[in-house]
């Protein structure tokens, strides 16, 4: 009942922003529509736990990049990170589910590529998150770049991309290497344990929780080298612009506030005194951000005092204030050296 | 020419244990040798074990950082992960539900495993009463406790219930297709063996996955019901095909003279069937239906592709996180552990059932 309540007042308030400002009153959605009469946010979560970002607690609650990045879309469309359920759902049928409505939306590190682009017919946001394949080598080593290594044996998990992509970037760059092949990430992380090799190529989160598991992490290094990288981005059913333009201003909010300064503290003390008119509208003080998508004008605000921003997640699920210490690397900001940017908010 | 008997040996001497060995394992230079050999590797075996397993292991999760030094099992990970395990994203407040839900599964299945509950409607009654009372436990909504939807059950409680779904709902139906295979109408044994060929031509993922994500797509949305219990009626359908030619087996066993006695003495036919058919069949094909029935309650992990978290996904939730990803053979061992309980358990009756049913019998 209580949700129903909250649902109708969400819809009057939304037809009442509607009606002050029929110019800039925007649809959003078929997709966003629903969630709102539902009152819930149906977001993908995994059959198990996935490294750093989608994991689950003693308790039984989900964490994680992912599931904060859920939490976040669930603040802007509903203004409660609480108004969420993760539905735990496999990799094979992450597209299926999406596709017969079981969740709204996957985010589920989930690369962009051209076959899931056009013949699953997804649709996919701005990249939030790029993930990289990378080296971690023996500290003792003191390699910082690929180069360092030449002549050095690479542990390799075998019959993965993994395996291509270090032999096209090495190869490009003619720096001999001697690959140790192995079938399982348990073989794999042994053979490093046992220093039966110099160097462990793959893909970031999981070089990282390899460290972590070590008799000793400091022995061994993350290069900054990226030698491939994916961008992941969050698909939705096509044919639902509003609901993309929703996301991509979401992930643009998010790391506009990092761009600013603006975390899950300061927040409230940002909003009382804004520096800008930028952060003006952002934060929902003058009106702008929130009935152009068909949201309510404070929904970054909330969002942001609920999740805080993109650097404050990164940092809390997979950086340094997690286990795993994955460095930002091509996750930073441009300003910053990595490749992420915030949208123009005007 | 008649033959003397022979005269009578003595009694064989008791053998004492000393003679035993030495006859067994001792009687040349060879099975000497061996039997050394084997012993020591057993010992060492068994040694290795127990010091993986209890005296170079760490038990409680405080002292997990020594899980890192230590050559031994670190268990610290069943006690910090032990309750994701077995109860997977059931809330944290409501365990004692699915612990009583769990329960109430495991005791209907023990009840219609005793002689005392065979009968149609004493099973049907405790059936209801038994998934009634899962089903009100776990997902509440009445007397106050609060909702918790189908993609939050999860654990053991999950495994052991769908696997006991799976057997009660698919039995009857293996029983109707076994009867409808052997029937003289020709259409109706003919659908029957289309749909036993049919869905044992299929791997049971696909037929999960499709129950599953595609059915969705294709039926209405009132035809839908719940995902898990697609997933079930599926999975029963399933374990039908199978179950149903093993009951064509012990069909086949019984002396058609049997059944044309009882048609010629006037027995109505619902009475062959039930009470001298069946019953035959089944006390037949007791070892073939208890392997079918332990097959089932392992294949139950494969409900995780679909993204129920049963006991075999809450184990991989419960490695998939940085700090608990190193030891995965502490949490497989402890999986297998309650599988092998359960099965066990499962062997156990069957035996038991056998032994009863040569009593009866001779």
């Amino acid at each position: 009942m209580k949700r129903h309540l909250t649902a109708i007042a969400a819809w009057a308030a939304v037809g009442a922003a509607g009606a002050a400002l029929p110019a800039a009153a925007a649809d959003p959605g078929p997709t966003v529509r629903m969630i709102q009469e539902r009152g819930s946010l149906l977001c993908t979560g995994h059959n198990g736990s996935y490294l750093g970002f989608a994991e689950v607690d003693d308790r039984g609650n989900w964490s994680g990049f992912d599931i904060e990045m859920c939490r976040a879309l669930a603040t802007a469309i509903l203004g409660s990170p609480d108004k969420l359920q993760i539905i735990p759902v496999s990799w094979a049928q992450r597209f299926p589910a999406l596709q017969s409505g079981d969740i709204d939306v996957i985010i589920k590190v989930t690369g962009w590529t051209m076959s899931r682009d056009t013949e699953l017919g997804l649709q996919y946001s701005l990249p939030y998150f790029f993930g990289p394949t990378t080296i971690m080598a023996r500290t003792e080593i003191g390699a910082r770049t690929p180069e360092d290594l030449a002549g050095g044996v690479f542990c390799i998990n075998a019959g993965t991309s993994i395996e291509r992509i270090v032999a096209d970037y090495m190869g490009a760059r003619g720096i001999p290497y001697e690959a140790l092949n192995f079938e399982k990430p348990e073989e794999l992380r042994a053979a490093l344990y046992a220093g039966r090799c110099d160097a462990l190529a793959g893909f970031g989160p999981f070089l990282a929780a390899t460290r972590f598991n070590a008799p000793d992490p400091e022995a061994f290094t993350i290069l900054d080298a990226v030698l491939a990288l994916e961008p992941e981005g969050i698909a939705v059913r096509e044919g639902d612009d509003g609901f993309v333009d929703v996301i991509n201003w979401m992930i643009s909010a998010l790391l506009m506030a990092e761009e600013y300064g603006i975390t899950r503290d300061n927040v409230d003390e940002v909003r009382a005194n804004p520096p800008s008119a930028s952060v003006e509208r952002l934060l929902g003080v003058s009106p702008g951000v929130g009935e152009r998508l068909g949201l309510s004008d404070d929904w970054a605000y909330r969002m942001i005092k609920a999740v805080g921003n993109y650097g404050e997640i990164y940092d809390r699920t997979i950086g340094e204030g997690s286990v795993y210490r994955l460095p930002r690397g091509k996750n930073h900001l441009w300003s910053n050296g990595g490749m992420l940017y915030p949208l123009v908010l005007d | 020419m008649a033959r003397a008997p022979a005269p009578a040996l003595p009694p064989p001497p008791a053998a004492s244990g000393l003679a035993w060995l030495r006859r067994r394992l001792f009687a040349t230079w060879f099975d000497a040798i061996v039997t050394v050999l084997a012993g020591a590797a057993l010992v060492w075996l068994l040694a290795a074990l127990i010091d993986w397993a209890f005296l170079d292991a760490v038990w409680s999760a405080e002292m997990r950082e020594r899980c890192r030094e230590t050559a031994g099992a670190c268990w610290a990970v069943i006690e910090a992960r032990g309750r994701l395990i077995l109860f997977g994203l059931y809330p944290h407040e409501a365990h004692w539900r699915s612990t009583l839900a769990c329960l109430i599964v495991v005791a209907t299945m023990v009840l219609s495993c005793l002689p005392a509950f065979w009968g149609m409607a004493r099973l049907a009654g405790l059936w209801l009463a038994g998934f009634g009372g899962f089903v009100l436990m776990m997902h509440g909504g009445l007397f106050g406790l609060p909702v918790v939807t189908t993609e939050q059950w999860g654990g053991l409680s999950l495994t052991v219930f769908i696997f006991a779904a799976v057997v009660v709902l698919g039995m009857p139906m293996a029983v109707v297709l076994a009867l409808a295979r052997r029937a003289r109408l020709p259409v109706v044994a003919g659908l029957a063996a289309l749909i036993i060929d049919t869905v044992r031509g299929l791997p049971l993922l696909t037929i999960l996955f499709a129950a599953a994500v595609v059915a969705p797509l294709a039926l209405p949305d009132w035809a839908q019901g719940d995902k898990l219990g697609r997933v079930i009626v599926a999975f029963a359908v399933f374990y039908a095909a199978y179950q149903a030619e093993i009951i064509r087996a012990g069909l086949q066993s019984i002396p058609p003279g049997q059944e044309e006695a009882a048609l010629a003495l006037g027995m109505p036919w619902r009475s062959v069937v039930f009470d001298i058919l069946l019953p035959q069949a089944f006390r037949n094909t007791l070892p073939a239906t208890i392997n079918q029935v332990v097959i089932t309650f392992k294949e139950t992990s494969i409900v995780t592709i679909i993204g129920f978290f049963e006991v075999t996904a809450s184990a991989s939730a419960a490695i998939g996180r940085g700090e608990w990803g190193a030891y995965y053979v502490e949490v497989y061992v402890f999986v297998a552990l309650i599988y092998f309980v359960f099965v066990f358990g499962l062997s156990r009756y069957g035996a038991w059932l056998e032994r009863r049913m040569r009593l009866i019998r001779g």
